[in-house]
């Protein structure tokens, strides 16, 4: 009677022992999971932040394809800026060439004039030739190595003739580049010619055509390239 | 001597679960069903013994059993994606309910008892003072 009574105690207690033990630990389980972390996390709420985690990857994801193809309009911006200034370059370049700022080389005709003992060369005669020059083409002309412009101006101040603002004399060298055959054509027409009508006047005019003449830049110096008085106006 | 042994099991238990290491929180939904399995096999021991059919082989196989059992229906609920584990919380409850009920009610009517037989033998030892006194006179 005695042992079975202890027995049973012994049992009860056990089963006491074991159920008390369990619910202590769930007790502590559950306080310890108010500290959240990942480890302590259920599945389902693991799943649910992977998906939220993966929904926010592909958001990113597709911010750095919006990014990229923003860098790669940019990119697409400077190369054709570069486009535009080596365009402006170019322009510029020409605005230089046509304004004689360079120095230049290339064929053309040389056309040497000649006071004689009989005719004086004038400014008019220079003119006529210059003219004449352009009109077959040339592309940059020079008198006495001094470049002739669009403002150059050509004047008899006697005795000397004024081209530049500089004083010339005779012998008057007249460069032009251009293409050399139209050059020296339109010069040497028959009769109606500049040099034709011009050695009829008795006038000493020589011309040669040349592979390589050089003409120097403009002498800007001289200022003559500066607008005070003309404004520009858009339109 | 019962007493004293559920007093002594409650306190190691008490030291022990909580020196004991956790398990992952995963695993606490588990726990928890088998702690009411257990709390419910308890409650209907005590109401057996109050009754006087208490069995020892039926309390400590109910007492697993029925933990296991509850665990084991949790995990198949997980797995089917349905929530066993909440019938099985409701059935135990309500046990645990009902039994509670049960040991209420008797001792309710034990002290119920316990005052008519006190009143009774109260009454009783009214009426032998009074037939001594007679006697007396």
């Amino acid at each position: 009677m005695n042992k079975s009574k202890i027995i049973l105690s012994t049992i009860i207690g056990i089963i006491c022992m074991i159920l008390v033990c369990v619910m202590f630990m769930q007790f502590k389980i559950v306080e310890e999971t108010d500290i959240t972390g990942i480890e302590a996390a259920r599945e389902e709420e693991l799943q649910t932040m992977l998906s939220d985690s993966k929904t926010r990857y592909e958001e990113i994801e597709e911010k750095l394809v919006e990014t990229q193809q923003k860098i790669a309009e940019y990119q697409q911006k400077i190369d054709s800026n570069e486009q535009a200034s080596e365009l402006l370059d170019e322009e510029l370049e020409q605005t230089n060439f046509l304004l004689g700022k360079t120095n230049v080389t290339g064929e053309g005709v040389i056309v040497t004039l000649q006071n004689n003992e009989e005719k004086d060369i004038s400014a008019s005669d220079l003119r006529t030739l210059i003219n004449e020059l352009k009109l077959a083409g040339a592309e940059a002309i020079s008198i006495n190595g001094s470049r002739v412009l669009s403002m150059t101006e050509i004047v008899d101040v006697n005795p000397y003739i004024l081209v530049n603002e500089e004083r010339i004399i005779s012998p008057y060298i007249v460069k032009a580049i251009g293409n050399p055959m139209y050059l020296s054509s339109a010069l040497s027409l028959k009769n109606s010619g500049f040099i034709d009508s011009y050695t009829k006047l008795g006038k000493t005019v020589e011309m040669k055509q040349e592979k390589n003449i050089h003409i120097s830049a403009y002498n800007s110096s001289k200022n003559q390239l500066q607008f005070r008085y003309a404004k520009e106006v858009e339109e | 001597m019962i007493l004293i042994a559920i007093i002594i099991g409650c306190i190691i238990g008490a030291l022990i679960g909580t020196n004991i290491p956790t398990i992952p929180y995963t695993y606490s939904g588990y726990l928890a069903i088998a702690i009411i399995a257990a709390l419910d096999s308890v409650f209907g021991a005590i109401t057996s013994s109050l009754k006087r059919n208490f069995d020892m082989k039926i309390f400590l196989s109910g007492f697993f059993v029925n933990a296991i059992l509850a665990m084991a229906l949790t995990y198949l609920g997980q797995k089917l994606n349905v929530d066993i584990y909440l019938a099985a919380v409701v059935v135990f409850v309500g046990r645990m309910f009902n039994n509670l009920g049960t040991i209420r009610r008797y001792y309710v009517e034990k002290l119920a008892s316990n005052k008519i037989i006190a009143k009774a033998e109260a009454a009783i030892k009214q009426a032998n003072e009074s037939t001594t006194k007679e006697k007396q006179k």
